[in-house]
C-alpha cells in the first residue's frame, strides 16, 4: 500500500544497492529527519530534554554495539566500560584545555584503543567465553574507576564536565544539547546504513555467519573482528562523552556500571540484531518505557482516587514493563525491528497477497 | 509511654491544634516535596519506610492546620536507582512546580546535582550522600542537615578511644567496607585519625553486595583488631554476624554504620545479635512522642500510609526526622519572607534553623550558610536483645579533622 513497488526498476547493481529500495522508505526517513530537526519547536521541553535527548544518545551507543554484536556476531558484555573510557578521556582532555571537538575524538580514539586491546585478548575465544572475557573487562574498568581518584575525580568519584562548546559556541540550552545529540545520532545512523552496502559490512556478516567459511573465502576474520571492535568502541566512546556533556554534566562510575552494559545489550536484542530502526525502537522500550509506564500508573491511580501504597505503585510498572518485553519477544523473537519489517512486508504487496489466500 | 513523654505528646498536639484554630485553610496553595526514591531496586530496604514517614507526617500536619496554613503535599515517584530516570523525575516535578527534592540514591543524586545547582532548587540530603555537601559555600542548594558519614566515622573512633581508656596508640582498628564509593568514603577520615591518634588501621574491602565476606573475616581473625567498624548495608550485617561467629570475633566489638535496622536484627536473631554496636544519627525505637502520636492517631485506627511494621523501624524515624526538618525550614521561610515560598526563601529557612532537634528524633542542629550540616552529631547504641541502648551521648568529635577533609573534597568538586 504505502510501500509501492510500481515504477521501481533496478537495471544495474548501483541502483539495486541503494539505501532506500522503495520510495516510501526514503520519504519516511525524510519525514523523521524533519520531525527530528523541528523537535525543539514542537515537543514540550520536558520531553525534549529527558526523553528525546537520552533516547538519541543511547540509540547512537546501541547502534555501535549492534555493529559488533549484530553485524560481526561477537557478544559484548563490557560496552558500558568502553563508553566510560571515552567519557573520562574526553572530560580530562577538556579539563586539560583541549577544545571539545578534539576532545570528543580523543575520547573515541582512547575507547577504540582500549576496546580493541581487550579484543586482542578476547578474540582468542568465541561465543560465551568471549562474553565472559568482555564482562571481565567491565569489572576491571569498574574497579579502576572506583579506586583511582586521579581518573574519577576525588573521593566521591564524581567529575564535573566543563561546559560543552562546539565550533566556538558555548552550548548551554536544552535546544543546543538536543541538536548535538541529534547530529551525533544522525551521523552514526548514516554510517550504519551505508555499512550494509560496503565490503566491510559484507565481510562482517560473513564472519558472523561462520568465521571458517569466511576465511576460506579470503576474509581475514581476526582482522575484521578487531576492526568491528575498534569501530564500535569509537562510537561508544564518543557517545559516552556526549552523554556526560549533554545530559549528566558530571561523570560517575555508576553511570557506566555492569548493569548499564546489560541494559545496552538488552536494547540491541529487544530491538533486533543488525537492525537499525530496531535499535531506535529497542532503546525507546528499554530506556523510556519504564518511566512512561511509571507516570501513567501514577496518574491513573491518582485519577481513580485509589489509595495504593508507594511500594505497590513502584512495582506495578516494573511488572508491566517486564511483561511487555516477554510479550514482544514471544510475538517476534527477532525483535522490534523485525516486527516493523513484518508490517512493512505485509503492506508492500497489499491487497494483492489477499487474493491468493 | 511514660507520663513525661505523654505530656510532651499532648503539648505537641496542642501546638498543632492551636495552629489549626488560627488557620484551617486547606484550600491555600500547598508546599510540595518531591521524593524521587528508588523504591523498587537497590535502596528498597529503606525508601518505603522513609516515604511512609513523610506521608504520615504530611497527613498529620494537614489535619492540624498545615504549615502557616499551607498544606504539605508529598509526591513520591520511583526511579529504580537509574540516573536517567532520576533526571526525568526531577525535570518532570520541576515543571509541576516542585523545588524541594529528595533522591535517596547516590547515582541519582550525582546525576541531578549539576542540574539542581544550576536551577537553584533545594536538595534534601540528610544522613546520606556525599559528605562534603555540608560545605554550604560550595553546595549552596544541598541540605544534608544532620551528621555526615565522615562525622559518624570520627565519632566511632572517639567511642573506641573512650572504651580503651583514652589511649589509642596501642590499638588496632579494622574497617570492613563495601568496595565502592559509599564504603570507601570514611577511609580518608580514618587514615587522618590513625596518624593523629597513632592506632593501626586495617582495611578489609568486601565486594558488592556484601554477601561474600569470608576472605575479609579470616584476615580479621589473623589480625585480631580491637574493634571493627563496618560500612556495609543492611543484608551484609547478617553475613557479617555469621562470619563473626565462625571466626570467633566478639559481636560487641562490631560497630555498624547507621544502616542496620530491626529487620536485620531479626534476620541475625535478636538474641544472637545481643551486644552488637551501631553508630546512629537519629533516636531509634518508638519511645518518642511524635512516633507515638503517629501510632495512636493513625495506626491504631488502621489509617496509616502503610503497614505498621514499617513504623517500628529505625528508617521510619530517619524519614520522619528529615521531613520534620524540611517542614520546619518551610515554616521559618514563610514566617520570615511570607508566601509564596521560593527556593531562595526555603534556603534561608533552612539556614535559620537554630538548635532544632526534630521533635527529639535527633540531637539539636544549627544550620548556617557555611555549614549546611548544622554540626550533626551521632551516638553509639548497643542491642541488648530487645532494645537499642544508647552507650554515649550525642556528640561530634574531631570536627577539625572532619572539616579539613570536607574542605579538601569540596574544593575538588569546585574545580
Amino acid at each position: 500500500m504505502f510501500y509501492r513497488l510500481s515504477g521501481v526498476y533496478h537495471t544495474d547493481y548501483v541502483s539495486d544497492s541503494r539505501i532506500y529500495g522503495v520510495p516510501a522508505d526514503r520519504n519516511m526517513a525524510a519525514f523523521c529527519l524533519i520531525i527530528g530537526l523541528a523537535a525543539p519547536f514542537i515537543i514540550p521541553s520536558l520531553y525534549l530534554n529527558s526523553y528525546m535527548l537520552p533516547w538519541l544518545i543511547w540509540t547512537a551507543a546501541a547502534l555501535g554495539l549492534n555493529l559488533v554484536t549484530g553485524w560481526a556476531g561477537q557478544l559484548h558484555l563490557g560496552y558500558a566500560a568502553v563508553m566510560a573510557v571515552g567519557a573520562y578521556s574526553a572530560i580530562h582532555a577538556v579539563r586539560f584545555g583541549v577544545p571539545w571537538e578534539i576532545a570528543l575524538i580523543i575520547g573515541g580514539l582512547a575507547a577504540a584503543v582500549i576496546g580493541s586491546l581487550f579484543a586482542f585478548a578476547a578474540l582468542r575465544v568465541k561465543g560465551l567465553y568471549l562474553a565472559l572475557t568482555t564482562l571481565a573487562m567491565q569489572f576491571i574498568m569498574d574497579w579502576v574507576l572506583t579506586h583511582s581518584a586521579a581518573i574519577s575525580g576525588g573521593s566521591h568519584a564524581s567529575l564535573q564536565a566543563p561546559t560543552l562548546a562546539l565550533l566556538g559556541q558555548q552550548i548551554t540550552s536544552d535546544t543546543g544539547y538536543y541538536y548535538v545529540a541529534f547530529g551525533w545520532c544522525l551521523l552514526v545512523t548514516i554510517f550504519m546504513l551505508n555499512l550494509k552496502r560496503t565490503g566491510l559490512g559484507r565481510a562482517l556478516v560473513a564472519v558472523r555467519e561462520k568465521d571458517y567459511a569466511a576465511a576460506i573465502l579470503g576474509v581475514n576474520s581476526f582482522y575484521y573482528k578487531i576492526l568491528a571492535f575498534a569501530t564500535s568502541s569509537f562510537i561508544a566512546g564518543v557517545s559516552g562523552a556526549l552523554l556526560v556533556a549533554t545530559f549528566f554534566f558530571l561523570a560517575a562510575p555508576e553511570q557506566f556500571s555492569v548493569n548499564v552494559s546489560i541494559q545496552v545489550l538488552a536494547m540491541v536484542i529487544v530491538g533486533g540484531l543488525s537492525s537499525i530502526i530496531g535499535s531506535y525502537f529497542g532503546v525507546a522500550l528499554i530506556l523510556l518505557v519504564p518511566g512512561l509506564v511509571n507516570s501513567a500508573v501514577a496518574s491513573i491511580s491518582q485519577g481513580l482516587g485509589v489509595q495504593i501504597g508507594v511500594e505497590t505503585l513502584a512495582h506495578i510498572p516494573n511488572a508491566i514493563y517486564g511483561a511487555l518485553i516477554v510479550i514482544i519477544l514471544l510475538i517476534e523473537p527477532l525483535g522490534l525491528g523485525k516486527l516493523y519489517g513484518n508490517v512493512r512486508d505485509y503492506l508492500m504487496v497489499w491487497p494483492f497477497d489477499q487474493i491468493r489466500k | 509511654m511514660k507520663t513525661g513523654q505523654y505530656i510532651k505528646a499532648v503539648a505537641l498536639a496542642a501546638t498543632f491544634a492551636s495552629g489549626a484554630a488560627v488557620a484551617s485553610a486547606q484550600d491555600k496553595e500547598p508546599i510540595r516535596f518531591g521524593l524521587c526514591f528508588d523504591i523498587s531496586k537497590s535502596y528498597s530496604f529503606v525508601t518505603p519506610q522513609m516515604a511512609q514517614a513523610s506521608q504520615d507526617l504530611a497527613m498529620y500536619v494537614n489535619e492540624n492546620g498545615g504549615i502557616e496554613g499551607h498544606p504539605v503535599e508529598i509526591i513520591v515517584r520511583d526511579h529504580g536507582n537509574e540516573p536517567q530516570r532520576g533526571v526525568e523525575c526531577y525535570e518532570q516535578l520541576k515543571r509541576e512546580g516542585v523545588f524541594i527534592f529528595n533522591f535517596m540514591s547516590t547515582p541519582v543524586s550525582n546525576a541531578v546535582l549539576p542540574r539542581a545547582m544550576k536551577d537553584g532548587n533545594i536538595l534534601m540530603q540528610s544522613f546520606v550522600g556525599r559528605g562534603d555537601a555540608v560545605d554550604g559555600e560550595v553546595f549552596e542548594w544541598v541540605f544534608p542537615v544532620g551528621p555526615t558519614y565522615w562525622q559518624q566515622a570520627a565519632n566511632d573512633v572517639a567511642f573506641i578511644k573512650d572504651q580503651m581508656g583514652g589511649d589509642l596508640s596501642e590499638a588496632k582498628i579494622g574497617f570492613i567496607y563495601l568496595d565502592y564509593p559509599f564504603g570507601q568514603e570514611p577511609i580518608e577520615i580514618l587514615k587522618s585519625l590513625s596518624e593523629k591518634e597513632g592506632f593501626e588501621l586495617e582495611l578489609y574491602p568486601v565486594a558488592l553486595p556484601g554477601s561474600d565476606q569470608s576472605g575479609a573475616w579470616s584476615k580479621i581473625r589473623r589480625d585480631k583488631p580491637d574493634y571493627v567498624i563496618s560500612w556495609i548495608l543492611s543484608g551484609g550485617h547478617v553475613v557479617a554476624s555469621k562470619e563473626m561467629k565462625r571466626n570467633r570475633f566478639p559481636i560487641d566489638r562490631y560497630i555498624s554504620v547507621n544502616w542496620m535496622n530491626e529487620v536485620d536484627i531479626n534476620n541475625i536473631g535478636p538474641m544472637e545479635a545481643k551486644g552488637i554496636l551501631r553508630g546512629t544519627n537519629v533516636a531509634g525505637g518508638q519511645d518518642i512522642p511524635i512516633i507515638q502520636t503517629m501510632l495512636d492517631t493513625y495506626y491504631a485506627n488502621g489509617k496509616g500510609s502503610g503497614p505498621e511494621s514499617s513504623v517500628r523501624d529505625v528508617y521510619y524515624n530517619m524519614g520522619l526526622a528529615m521531613q520534620l526538618t524540611g517542614n520546619e525550614a518551610a515554616r521559618l521561610a514563610i514566617q520570615k519572607n511570607g508566601w509564596p515560598l521560593t527556593p531562595e526563601s526555603m534556603k534561608a529557612g533552612y539556614e535559620s534553623l537554630v538548635e532544632y532537634d526534630a521533635e527529639g528524633l535527633m540531637a539539636p542542629v544549627t544550620v548556617t550558610p557555611e555549614d549546611h550540616g548544622g554540626g550533626g552529631t551521632t551516638r553509639i547504641e548497643q542491642w541488648d536483645g530487645e532494645n537499642w541502648v544508647p552507650l554515649t551521648d550525642w556528640s561530634a568529635e574531631y570536627t577539625d579533622v572532619v572539616w579539613d577533609v570536607i574542605k579538601e573534597s569540596s574544593s575538588k568538586y569546585q574545580q
